[in-house]
């Protein structure tokens, strides 16, 4: 199947290195301590936030950092086919870790000891790229709930088709069993902290499609920023200086 | 054999013995006063034993199984390794490796008051002396010896902690000086502290030392007397 | 109060010190270089695809099984291939029993993306009746001993039974062509798989000092780390999957260079497991010989 066309447009008629329209709201959830909705194009993702905390299991408790907990999970009504999946299936399970970890990388635990931080993220929409999406979406849930982090973490994810490097997949390319890299860095730092990548790839491109994939990161940090920015200034104003 | 004429009234002794034999009768004994060590009890008139392992004897009258293993039965006076878990207020929490965590009193220390407890971080190692070692009870640790003096006791800064098995640690305490650490002894300079607890603590000047001691004593827990000088020598040679 | 102390290995500061001050240094606490591979050792059991790997102390155990099931409604035409993983709290007291935990989960899906997204395995030719009868190929990975490393341990486990096992060769027969008959290994050899080729996952631990990378990571290690990287690739340099999840963050000219160090790596162990797996073949071979030589003299 051809997924760029002899004029260098994508199915969705986007360019190659084009990323979908991204969208980021803050304060979704009222109950929550911080929350946030994050869509990439019709891929939509809420996160919720928790804490710091009372450890609810003390066995857990931990007297040098907090405690990071992260569910994650996919609506019925996301996908195409709308079925019941079991609840704390594989894919699920390790994408919760992975979210986890990375989320873990960027929050200071160790100013938060005997506290734990709970982030639920929940897949409203799927249309590719869902893991980045709800990375994403608890970086800005973790601002909003004002949890001091080293740096906003960002993901994005590139993938290689039609021996093009693509990014930002959508669903119709991420099902062409093509190589789907995702990337999460700390943009100040310029670190990688999450890196995924499945299919097959020969070295060298891997390194272009993980540098189109940071590069959209760097992107999407900088809209993030400018989010955070507004909502401080909304902040602001409500309190009146 | 010897120890047999030497006061010993069982023919088991230096023979490997193994969980159920009997190795004593009570009524067949004209001194019916013995000691018992680990790995043996009394059943009615006669002594059985309980763990696989050699039947050991001194006189006049001690009897021990002689065995080794991985986990540590506490007994009073041992020198044992631990890891601080947890410190409450009366008591840090002590891991020596055996059935139950181990108390070392906030106060059992060299001249110890509420004034000046000492801070240990969760994780520190520390070489302590078992007190009390009752069965129901958690084990009892001091940082002090018997007569209220530090010793060598507290906590062992940097180096590098194994666990072995006891037979080792007993093996490495033994006198004379074992094969291994007189070999390299002669050759390397470095720090060791063995607890009785299958814990061993080794440092040195430099980070290589430190691994070279640490994996010729941890290879030497199966091999004898010549084998463990042989390895150590060819140990040292490469190095040279 | 006290049990959650309970039963679970404990690193001292000490060794977390040394095992860091030591590397910088470039000096491993069991006396190998920083990228170095602990001895490798693949054993194979008598039955056709149970592989053991010994990787230092870790061992693992795999076993391959396939039976005829009917296959997914959107790949008629596809065997199956599923990894199932088993962490006993015999092979560490961290491991509970029952439901596989997190890193359970996450091993399976590492050697997973492996070797089913980059098609090694031609699953096409495990279909026997399109749309109604498919080979279903089921990989149990058993943890006997944890001393670190346990995905690269259970990846050279899962491709070394896999290249061994054989299943039974079945034939279409019938009145209508429709009948599958399985044809029991005495009377018609059974077949291997067909395997395009071997993807070999390679681990690193990453510390907090960034200069640290180290190869194949040891149990004291792995607590000691604050990230790691699973590279799965092929001889071919083909890179077939990467597990970073989150933890320390690298720079992307460090994963370049461990992904160059990977592919040197993989190769040594693609040839490690195609040596053990020829041997095995012949082995085999020639016991087969010496059956039916009694079977005369009996």
């Amino acid at each position: 199947m051809e997924y760029v066309s002899p004029e260098g447009l994508r199915s969705d008629g986007r360019r190659p290195m084009e990323m979908r329209q991204i969208r980021a709201e803050i304060g979704a959830v009222s109950k929550a301590d911080g929350s946030a909705i994050f869509e990439m194009g019709n891929t939509k993702v809420i996160a919720a936030v928790y804490g710091p905390r009372e450890v609810q299991n003390r066995s857990q408790q931990m007297s040098d950092k907090a405690l990071v907990r992260c569910e994650y999970s996919m609506a019925n009504f996301s996908t195409g086919d709308r079925m019941r999946k079991p609840k704390g299936d594989r894919r699920s399970t390790e994408i919760s870790l992975v979210i986890r970890q990375t989320m873990e990388e960027c929050i200071l635990t160790h100013l938060m000891p005997r506290s734990q931080i709970d982030i639920y993220v929940q897949v409203l929409q799927a249309d590719g790229g869902t893991r980045s999406a709800c990375i994403n979406a608890a970086t800005l849930a973790l601002a909003d709930a004002g949890i001091p982090m080293l740096d906003l973490v960002t993901s994005c994810s590139a993938g290689y088709l039609n021996s093009t490097p693509l990014l930002d997949l959508n669903y119709v390319e991420d099902s062409a069993g093509g190589p789907d890299v995702t990337v999460g860095i700390l943009p100040k730092l310029d670190k990688v902290t999450l890196l995924q990548m499945d299919s097959k790839l020969p070295i060298d491109i891997l390194e272009n499609v993980m540098q189109l994939a940071t590069e959209g990161c760097k992107a999407i940090a900088n809209y993030i920023r400018e989010i955070l920015l507004e909502n401080t200034k909304q902040l602001e104003y409500r309190r009146g200086s | 054999m010897e120890s047999k004429s030497a006061g010993s009234s069982t023919n088991f002794v230096d023979q490997l013995v193994y969980p159920g034999d009997v190795v004593l009768d009570l009524s067949t004994m004209t001194n019916q006063t013995i000691k018992l060590g680990g790995g043996l009890r009394q059943d009615g008139d006669v002594i059985s034993v309980m763990k696989a392992g050699r039947l050991r004897f001194s006189k006049p009258n001690k009897y021990w199984v002689e065995s080794s293993q991985k986990r540590y039965v506490p007994h009073a006076e041992d020198s044992v390794l631990g890891i601080i878990v947890d410190s409450r207020s009366d008591n840090f929490l002590v891991d020596i490796k055996g059935p139950t965590l181990a108390f070392l009193p906030v106060l059992a220390f060299e001249g110890g008051t509420r004034r000046n407890i000492p801070k240990f971080e969760v994780g520190a190692l520390i070489y302590v002396r078992v007190v009390k070692a009752i069965p129901g009870m958690n084990p009892e640790l001091s940082c002090t010896d018997a007569s209220g003096k530090a010793g060598e006791f507290g906590a062992l800064k940097e180096g590098y902690m194994f666990e072995c098995s006891t037979g080792l640690s007993r093996m490495l305490l033994s006198t004379p000086t074992c094969p291994v650490l007189d070999t390299l002894g002669k050759k390397l300079s470095f720090e060791i502290a063995v607890g009785l607890n299958g814990r061993v603590w080794v440092n040195a000047s430099s980070p290589s030392t430190t691994i070279i001691v640490a994996n010729a004593l941890i290879n030497s827990e199966v091999l004898s007397g010549v084998q463990q000088k042989i390895m150590a020598e060819k140990l040292l040679q490469r190095v040279q | 109060m006290e049990q959650r102390y309970a039963n679970c290995w404990r690193l001292t500061v000490n060794e977390k010190k040394f095992i860091e001050s030591s590397l910088l240094s470039e000096l491993r606490v069991d006396g190998r270089g920083s990228l170095e591979y602990r001895k490798l050792s693949i054993k194979f059991g008598k039955d056709n695809g149970s592989a053991e790997v010994q990787l230092g102390e870790t061992r693992v155990m795999s076993f391959v099984s396939a039976e005829l099931v009917q296959p997914y409604k959107d790949r008629p035409n596809e065997g199956t291939l599923s990894i199932f993983t088993e962490f006993s709290p015999m092979a560490d007291p961290s491991f509970e029993p029952g439901r596989p935990g997190e890193s359970a989960v996450e091993l399976g899906r590492i050697i997973d993306r492996g070797l089913r997204e980059s098609r090694a395995i031609d699953t096409e030719s495990l279909c026997v009746l399109s749309a109604k009868l498919v080979w279903a190929i089921r990989i149990d990975i058993h943890i006997l001993d944890n001393a670190g490393n346990l995905v690269d341990a259970a990846n050279i486990a899962a491709l070394a039974s896999l290249s061994t096992f054989r299943r039974s060769e079945c034939s279409l027969g019938g009145e209508d062509g429709q009948q599958v008959v399985v044809h029991p290994p005495e009377v018609r050899e059974p077949l291997p798989l067909i395997i395009h080729h071997l993807p070999v996952a390679v681990t690193f631990g990453f510390f907090s000092n960034e200069n640290l990378v180290v190869l194949d990571p040891t149990y004291h290690e792995e607590a000691v780390m604050t990230g790691s990287m699973t590279v799965t690739l092929n001889a071919n340099g083909d890179v077939c999957a990467i597990q970073k999840p989150g933890r320390q963050g690298i720079f992307q000219r460090v994963i370049m260079h461990c992904l160059k160090l990977a592919h040197v790596k993989a190769a040594d162990i693609t040839t490690k497991i195609i040596d053990a797996v020829e041997k095995h073949n012949i082995q085999r071979e020639v016991q087969k010989v010496k059956r039916h030589s009694n079977c005369f003299t009996d």
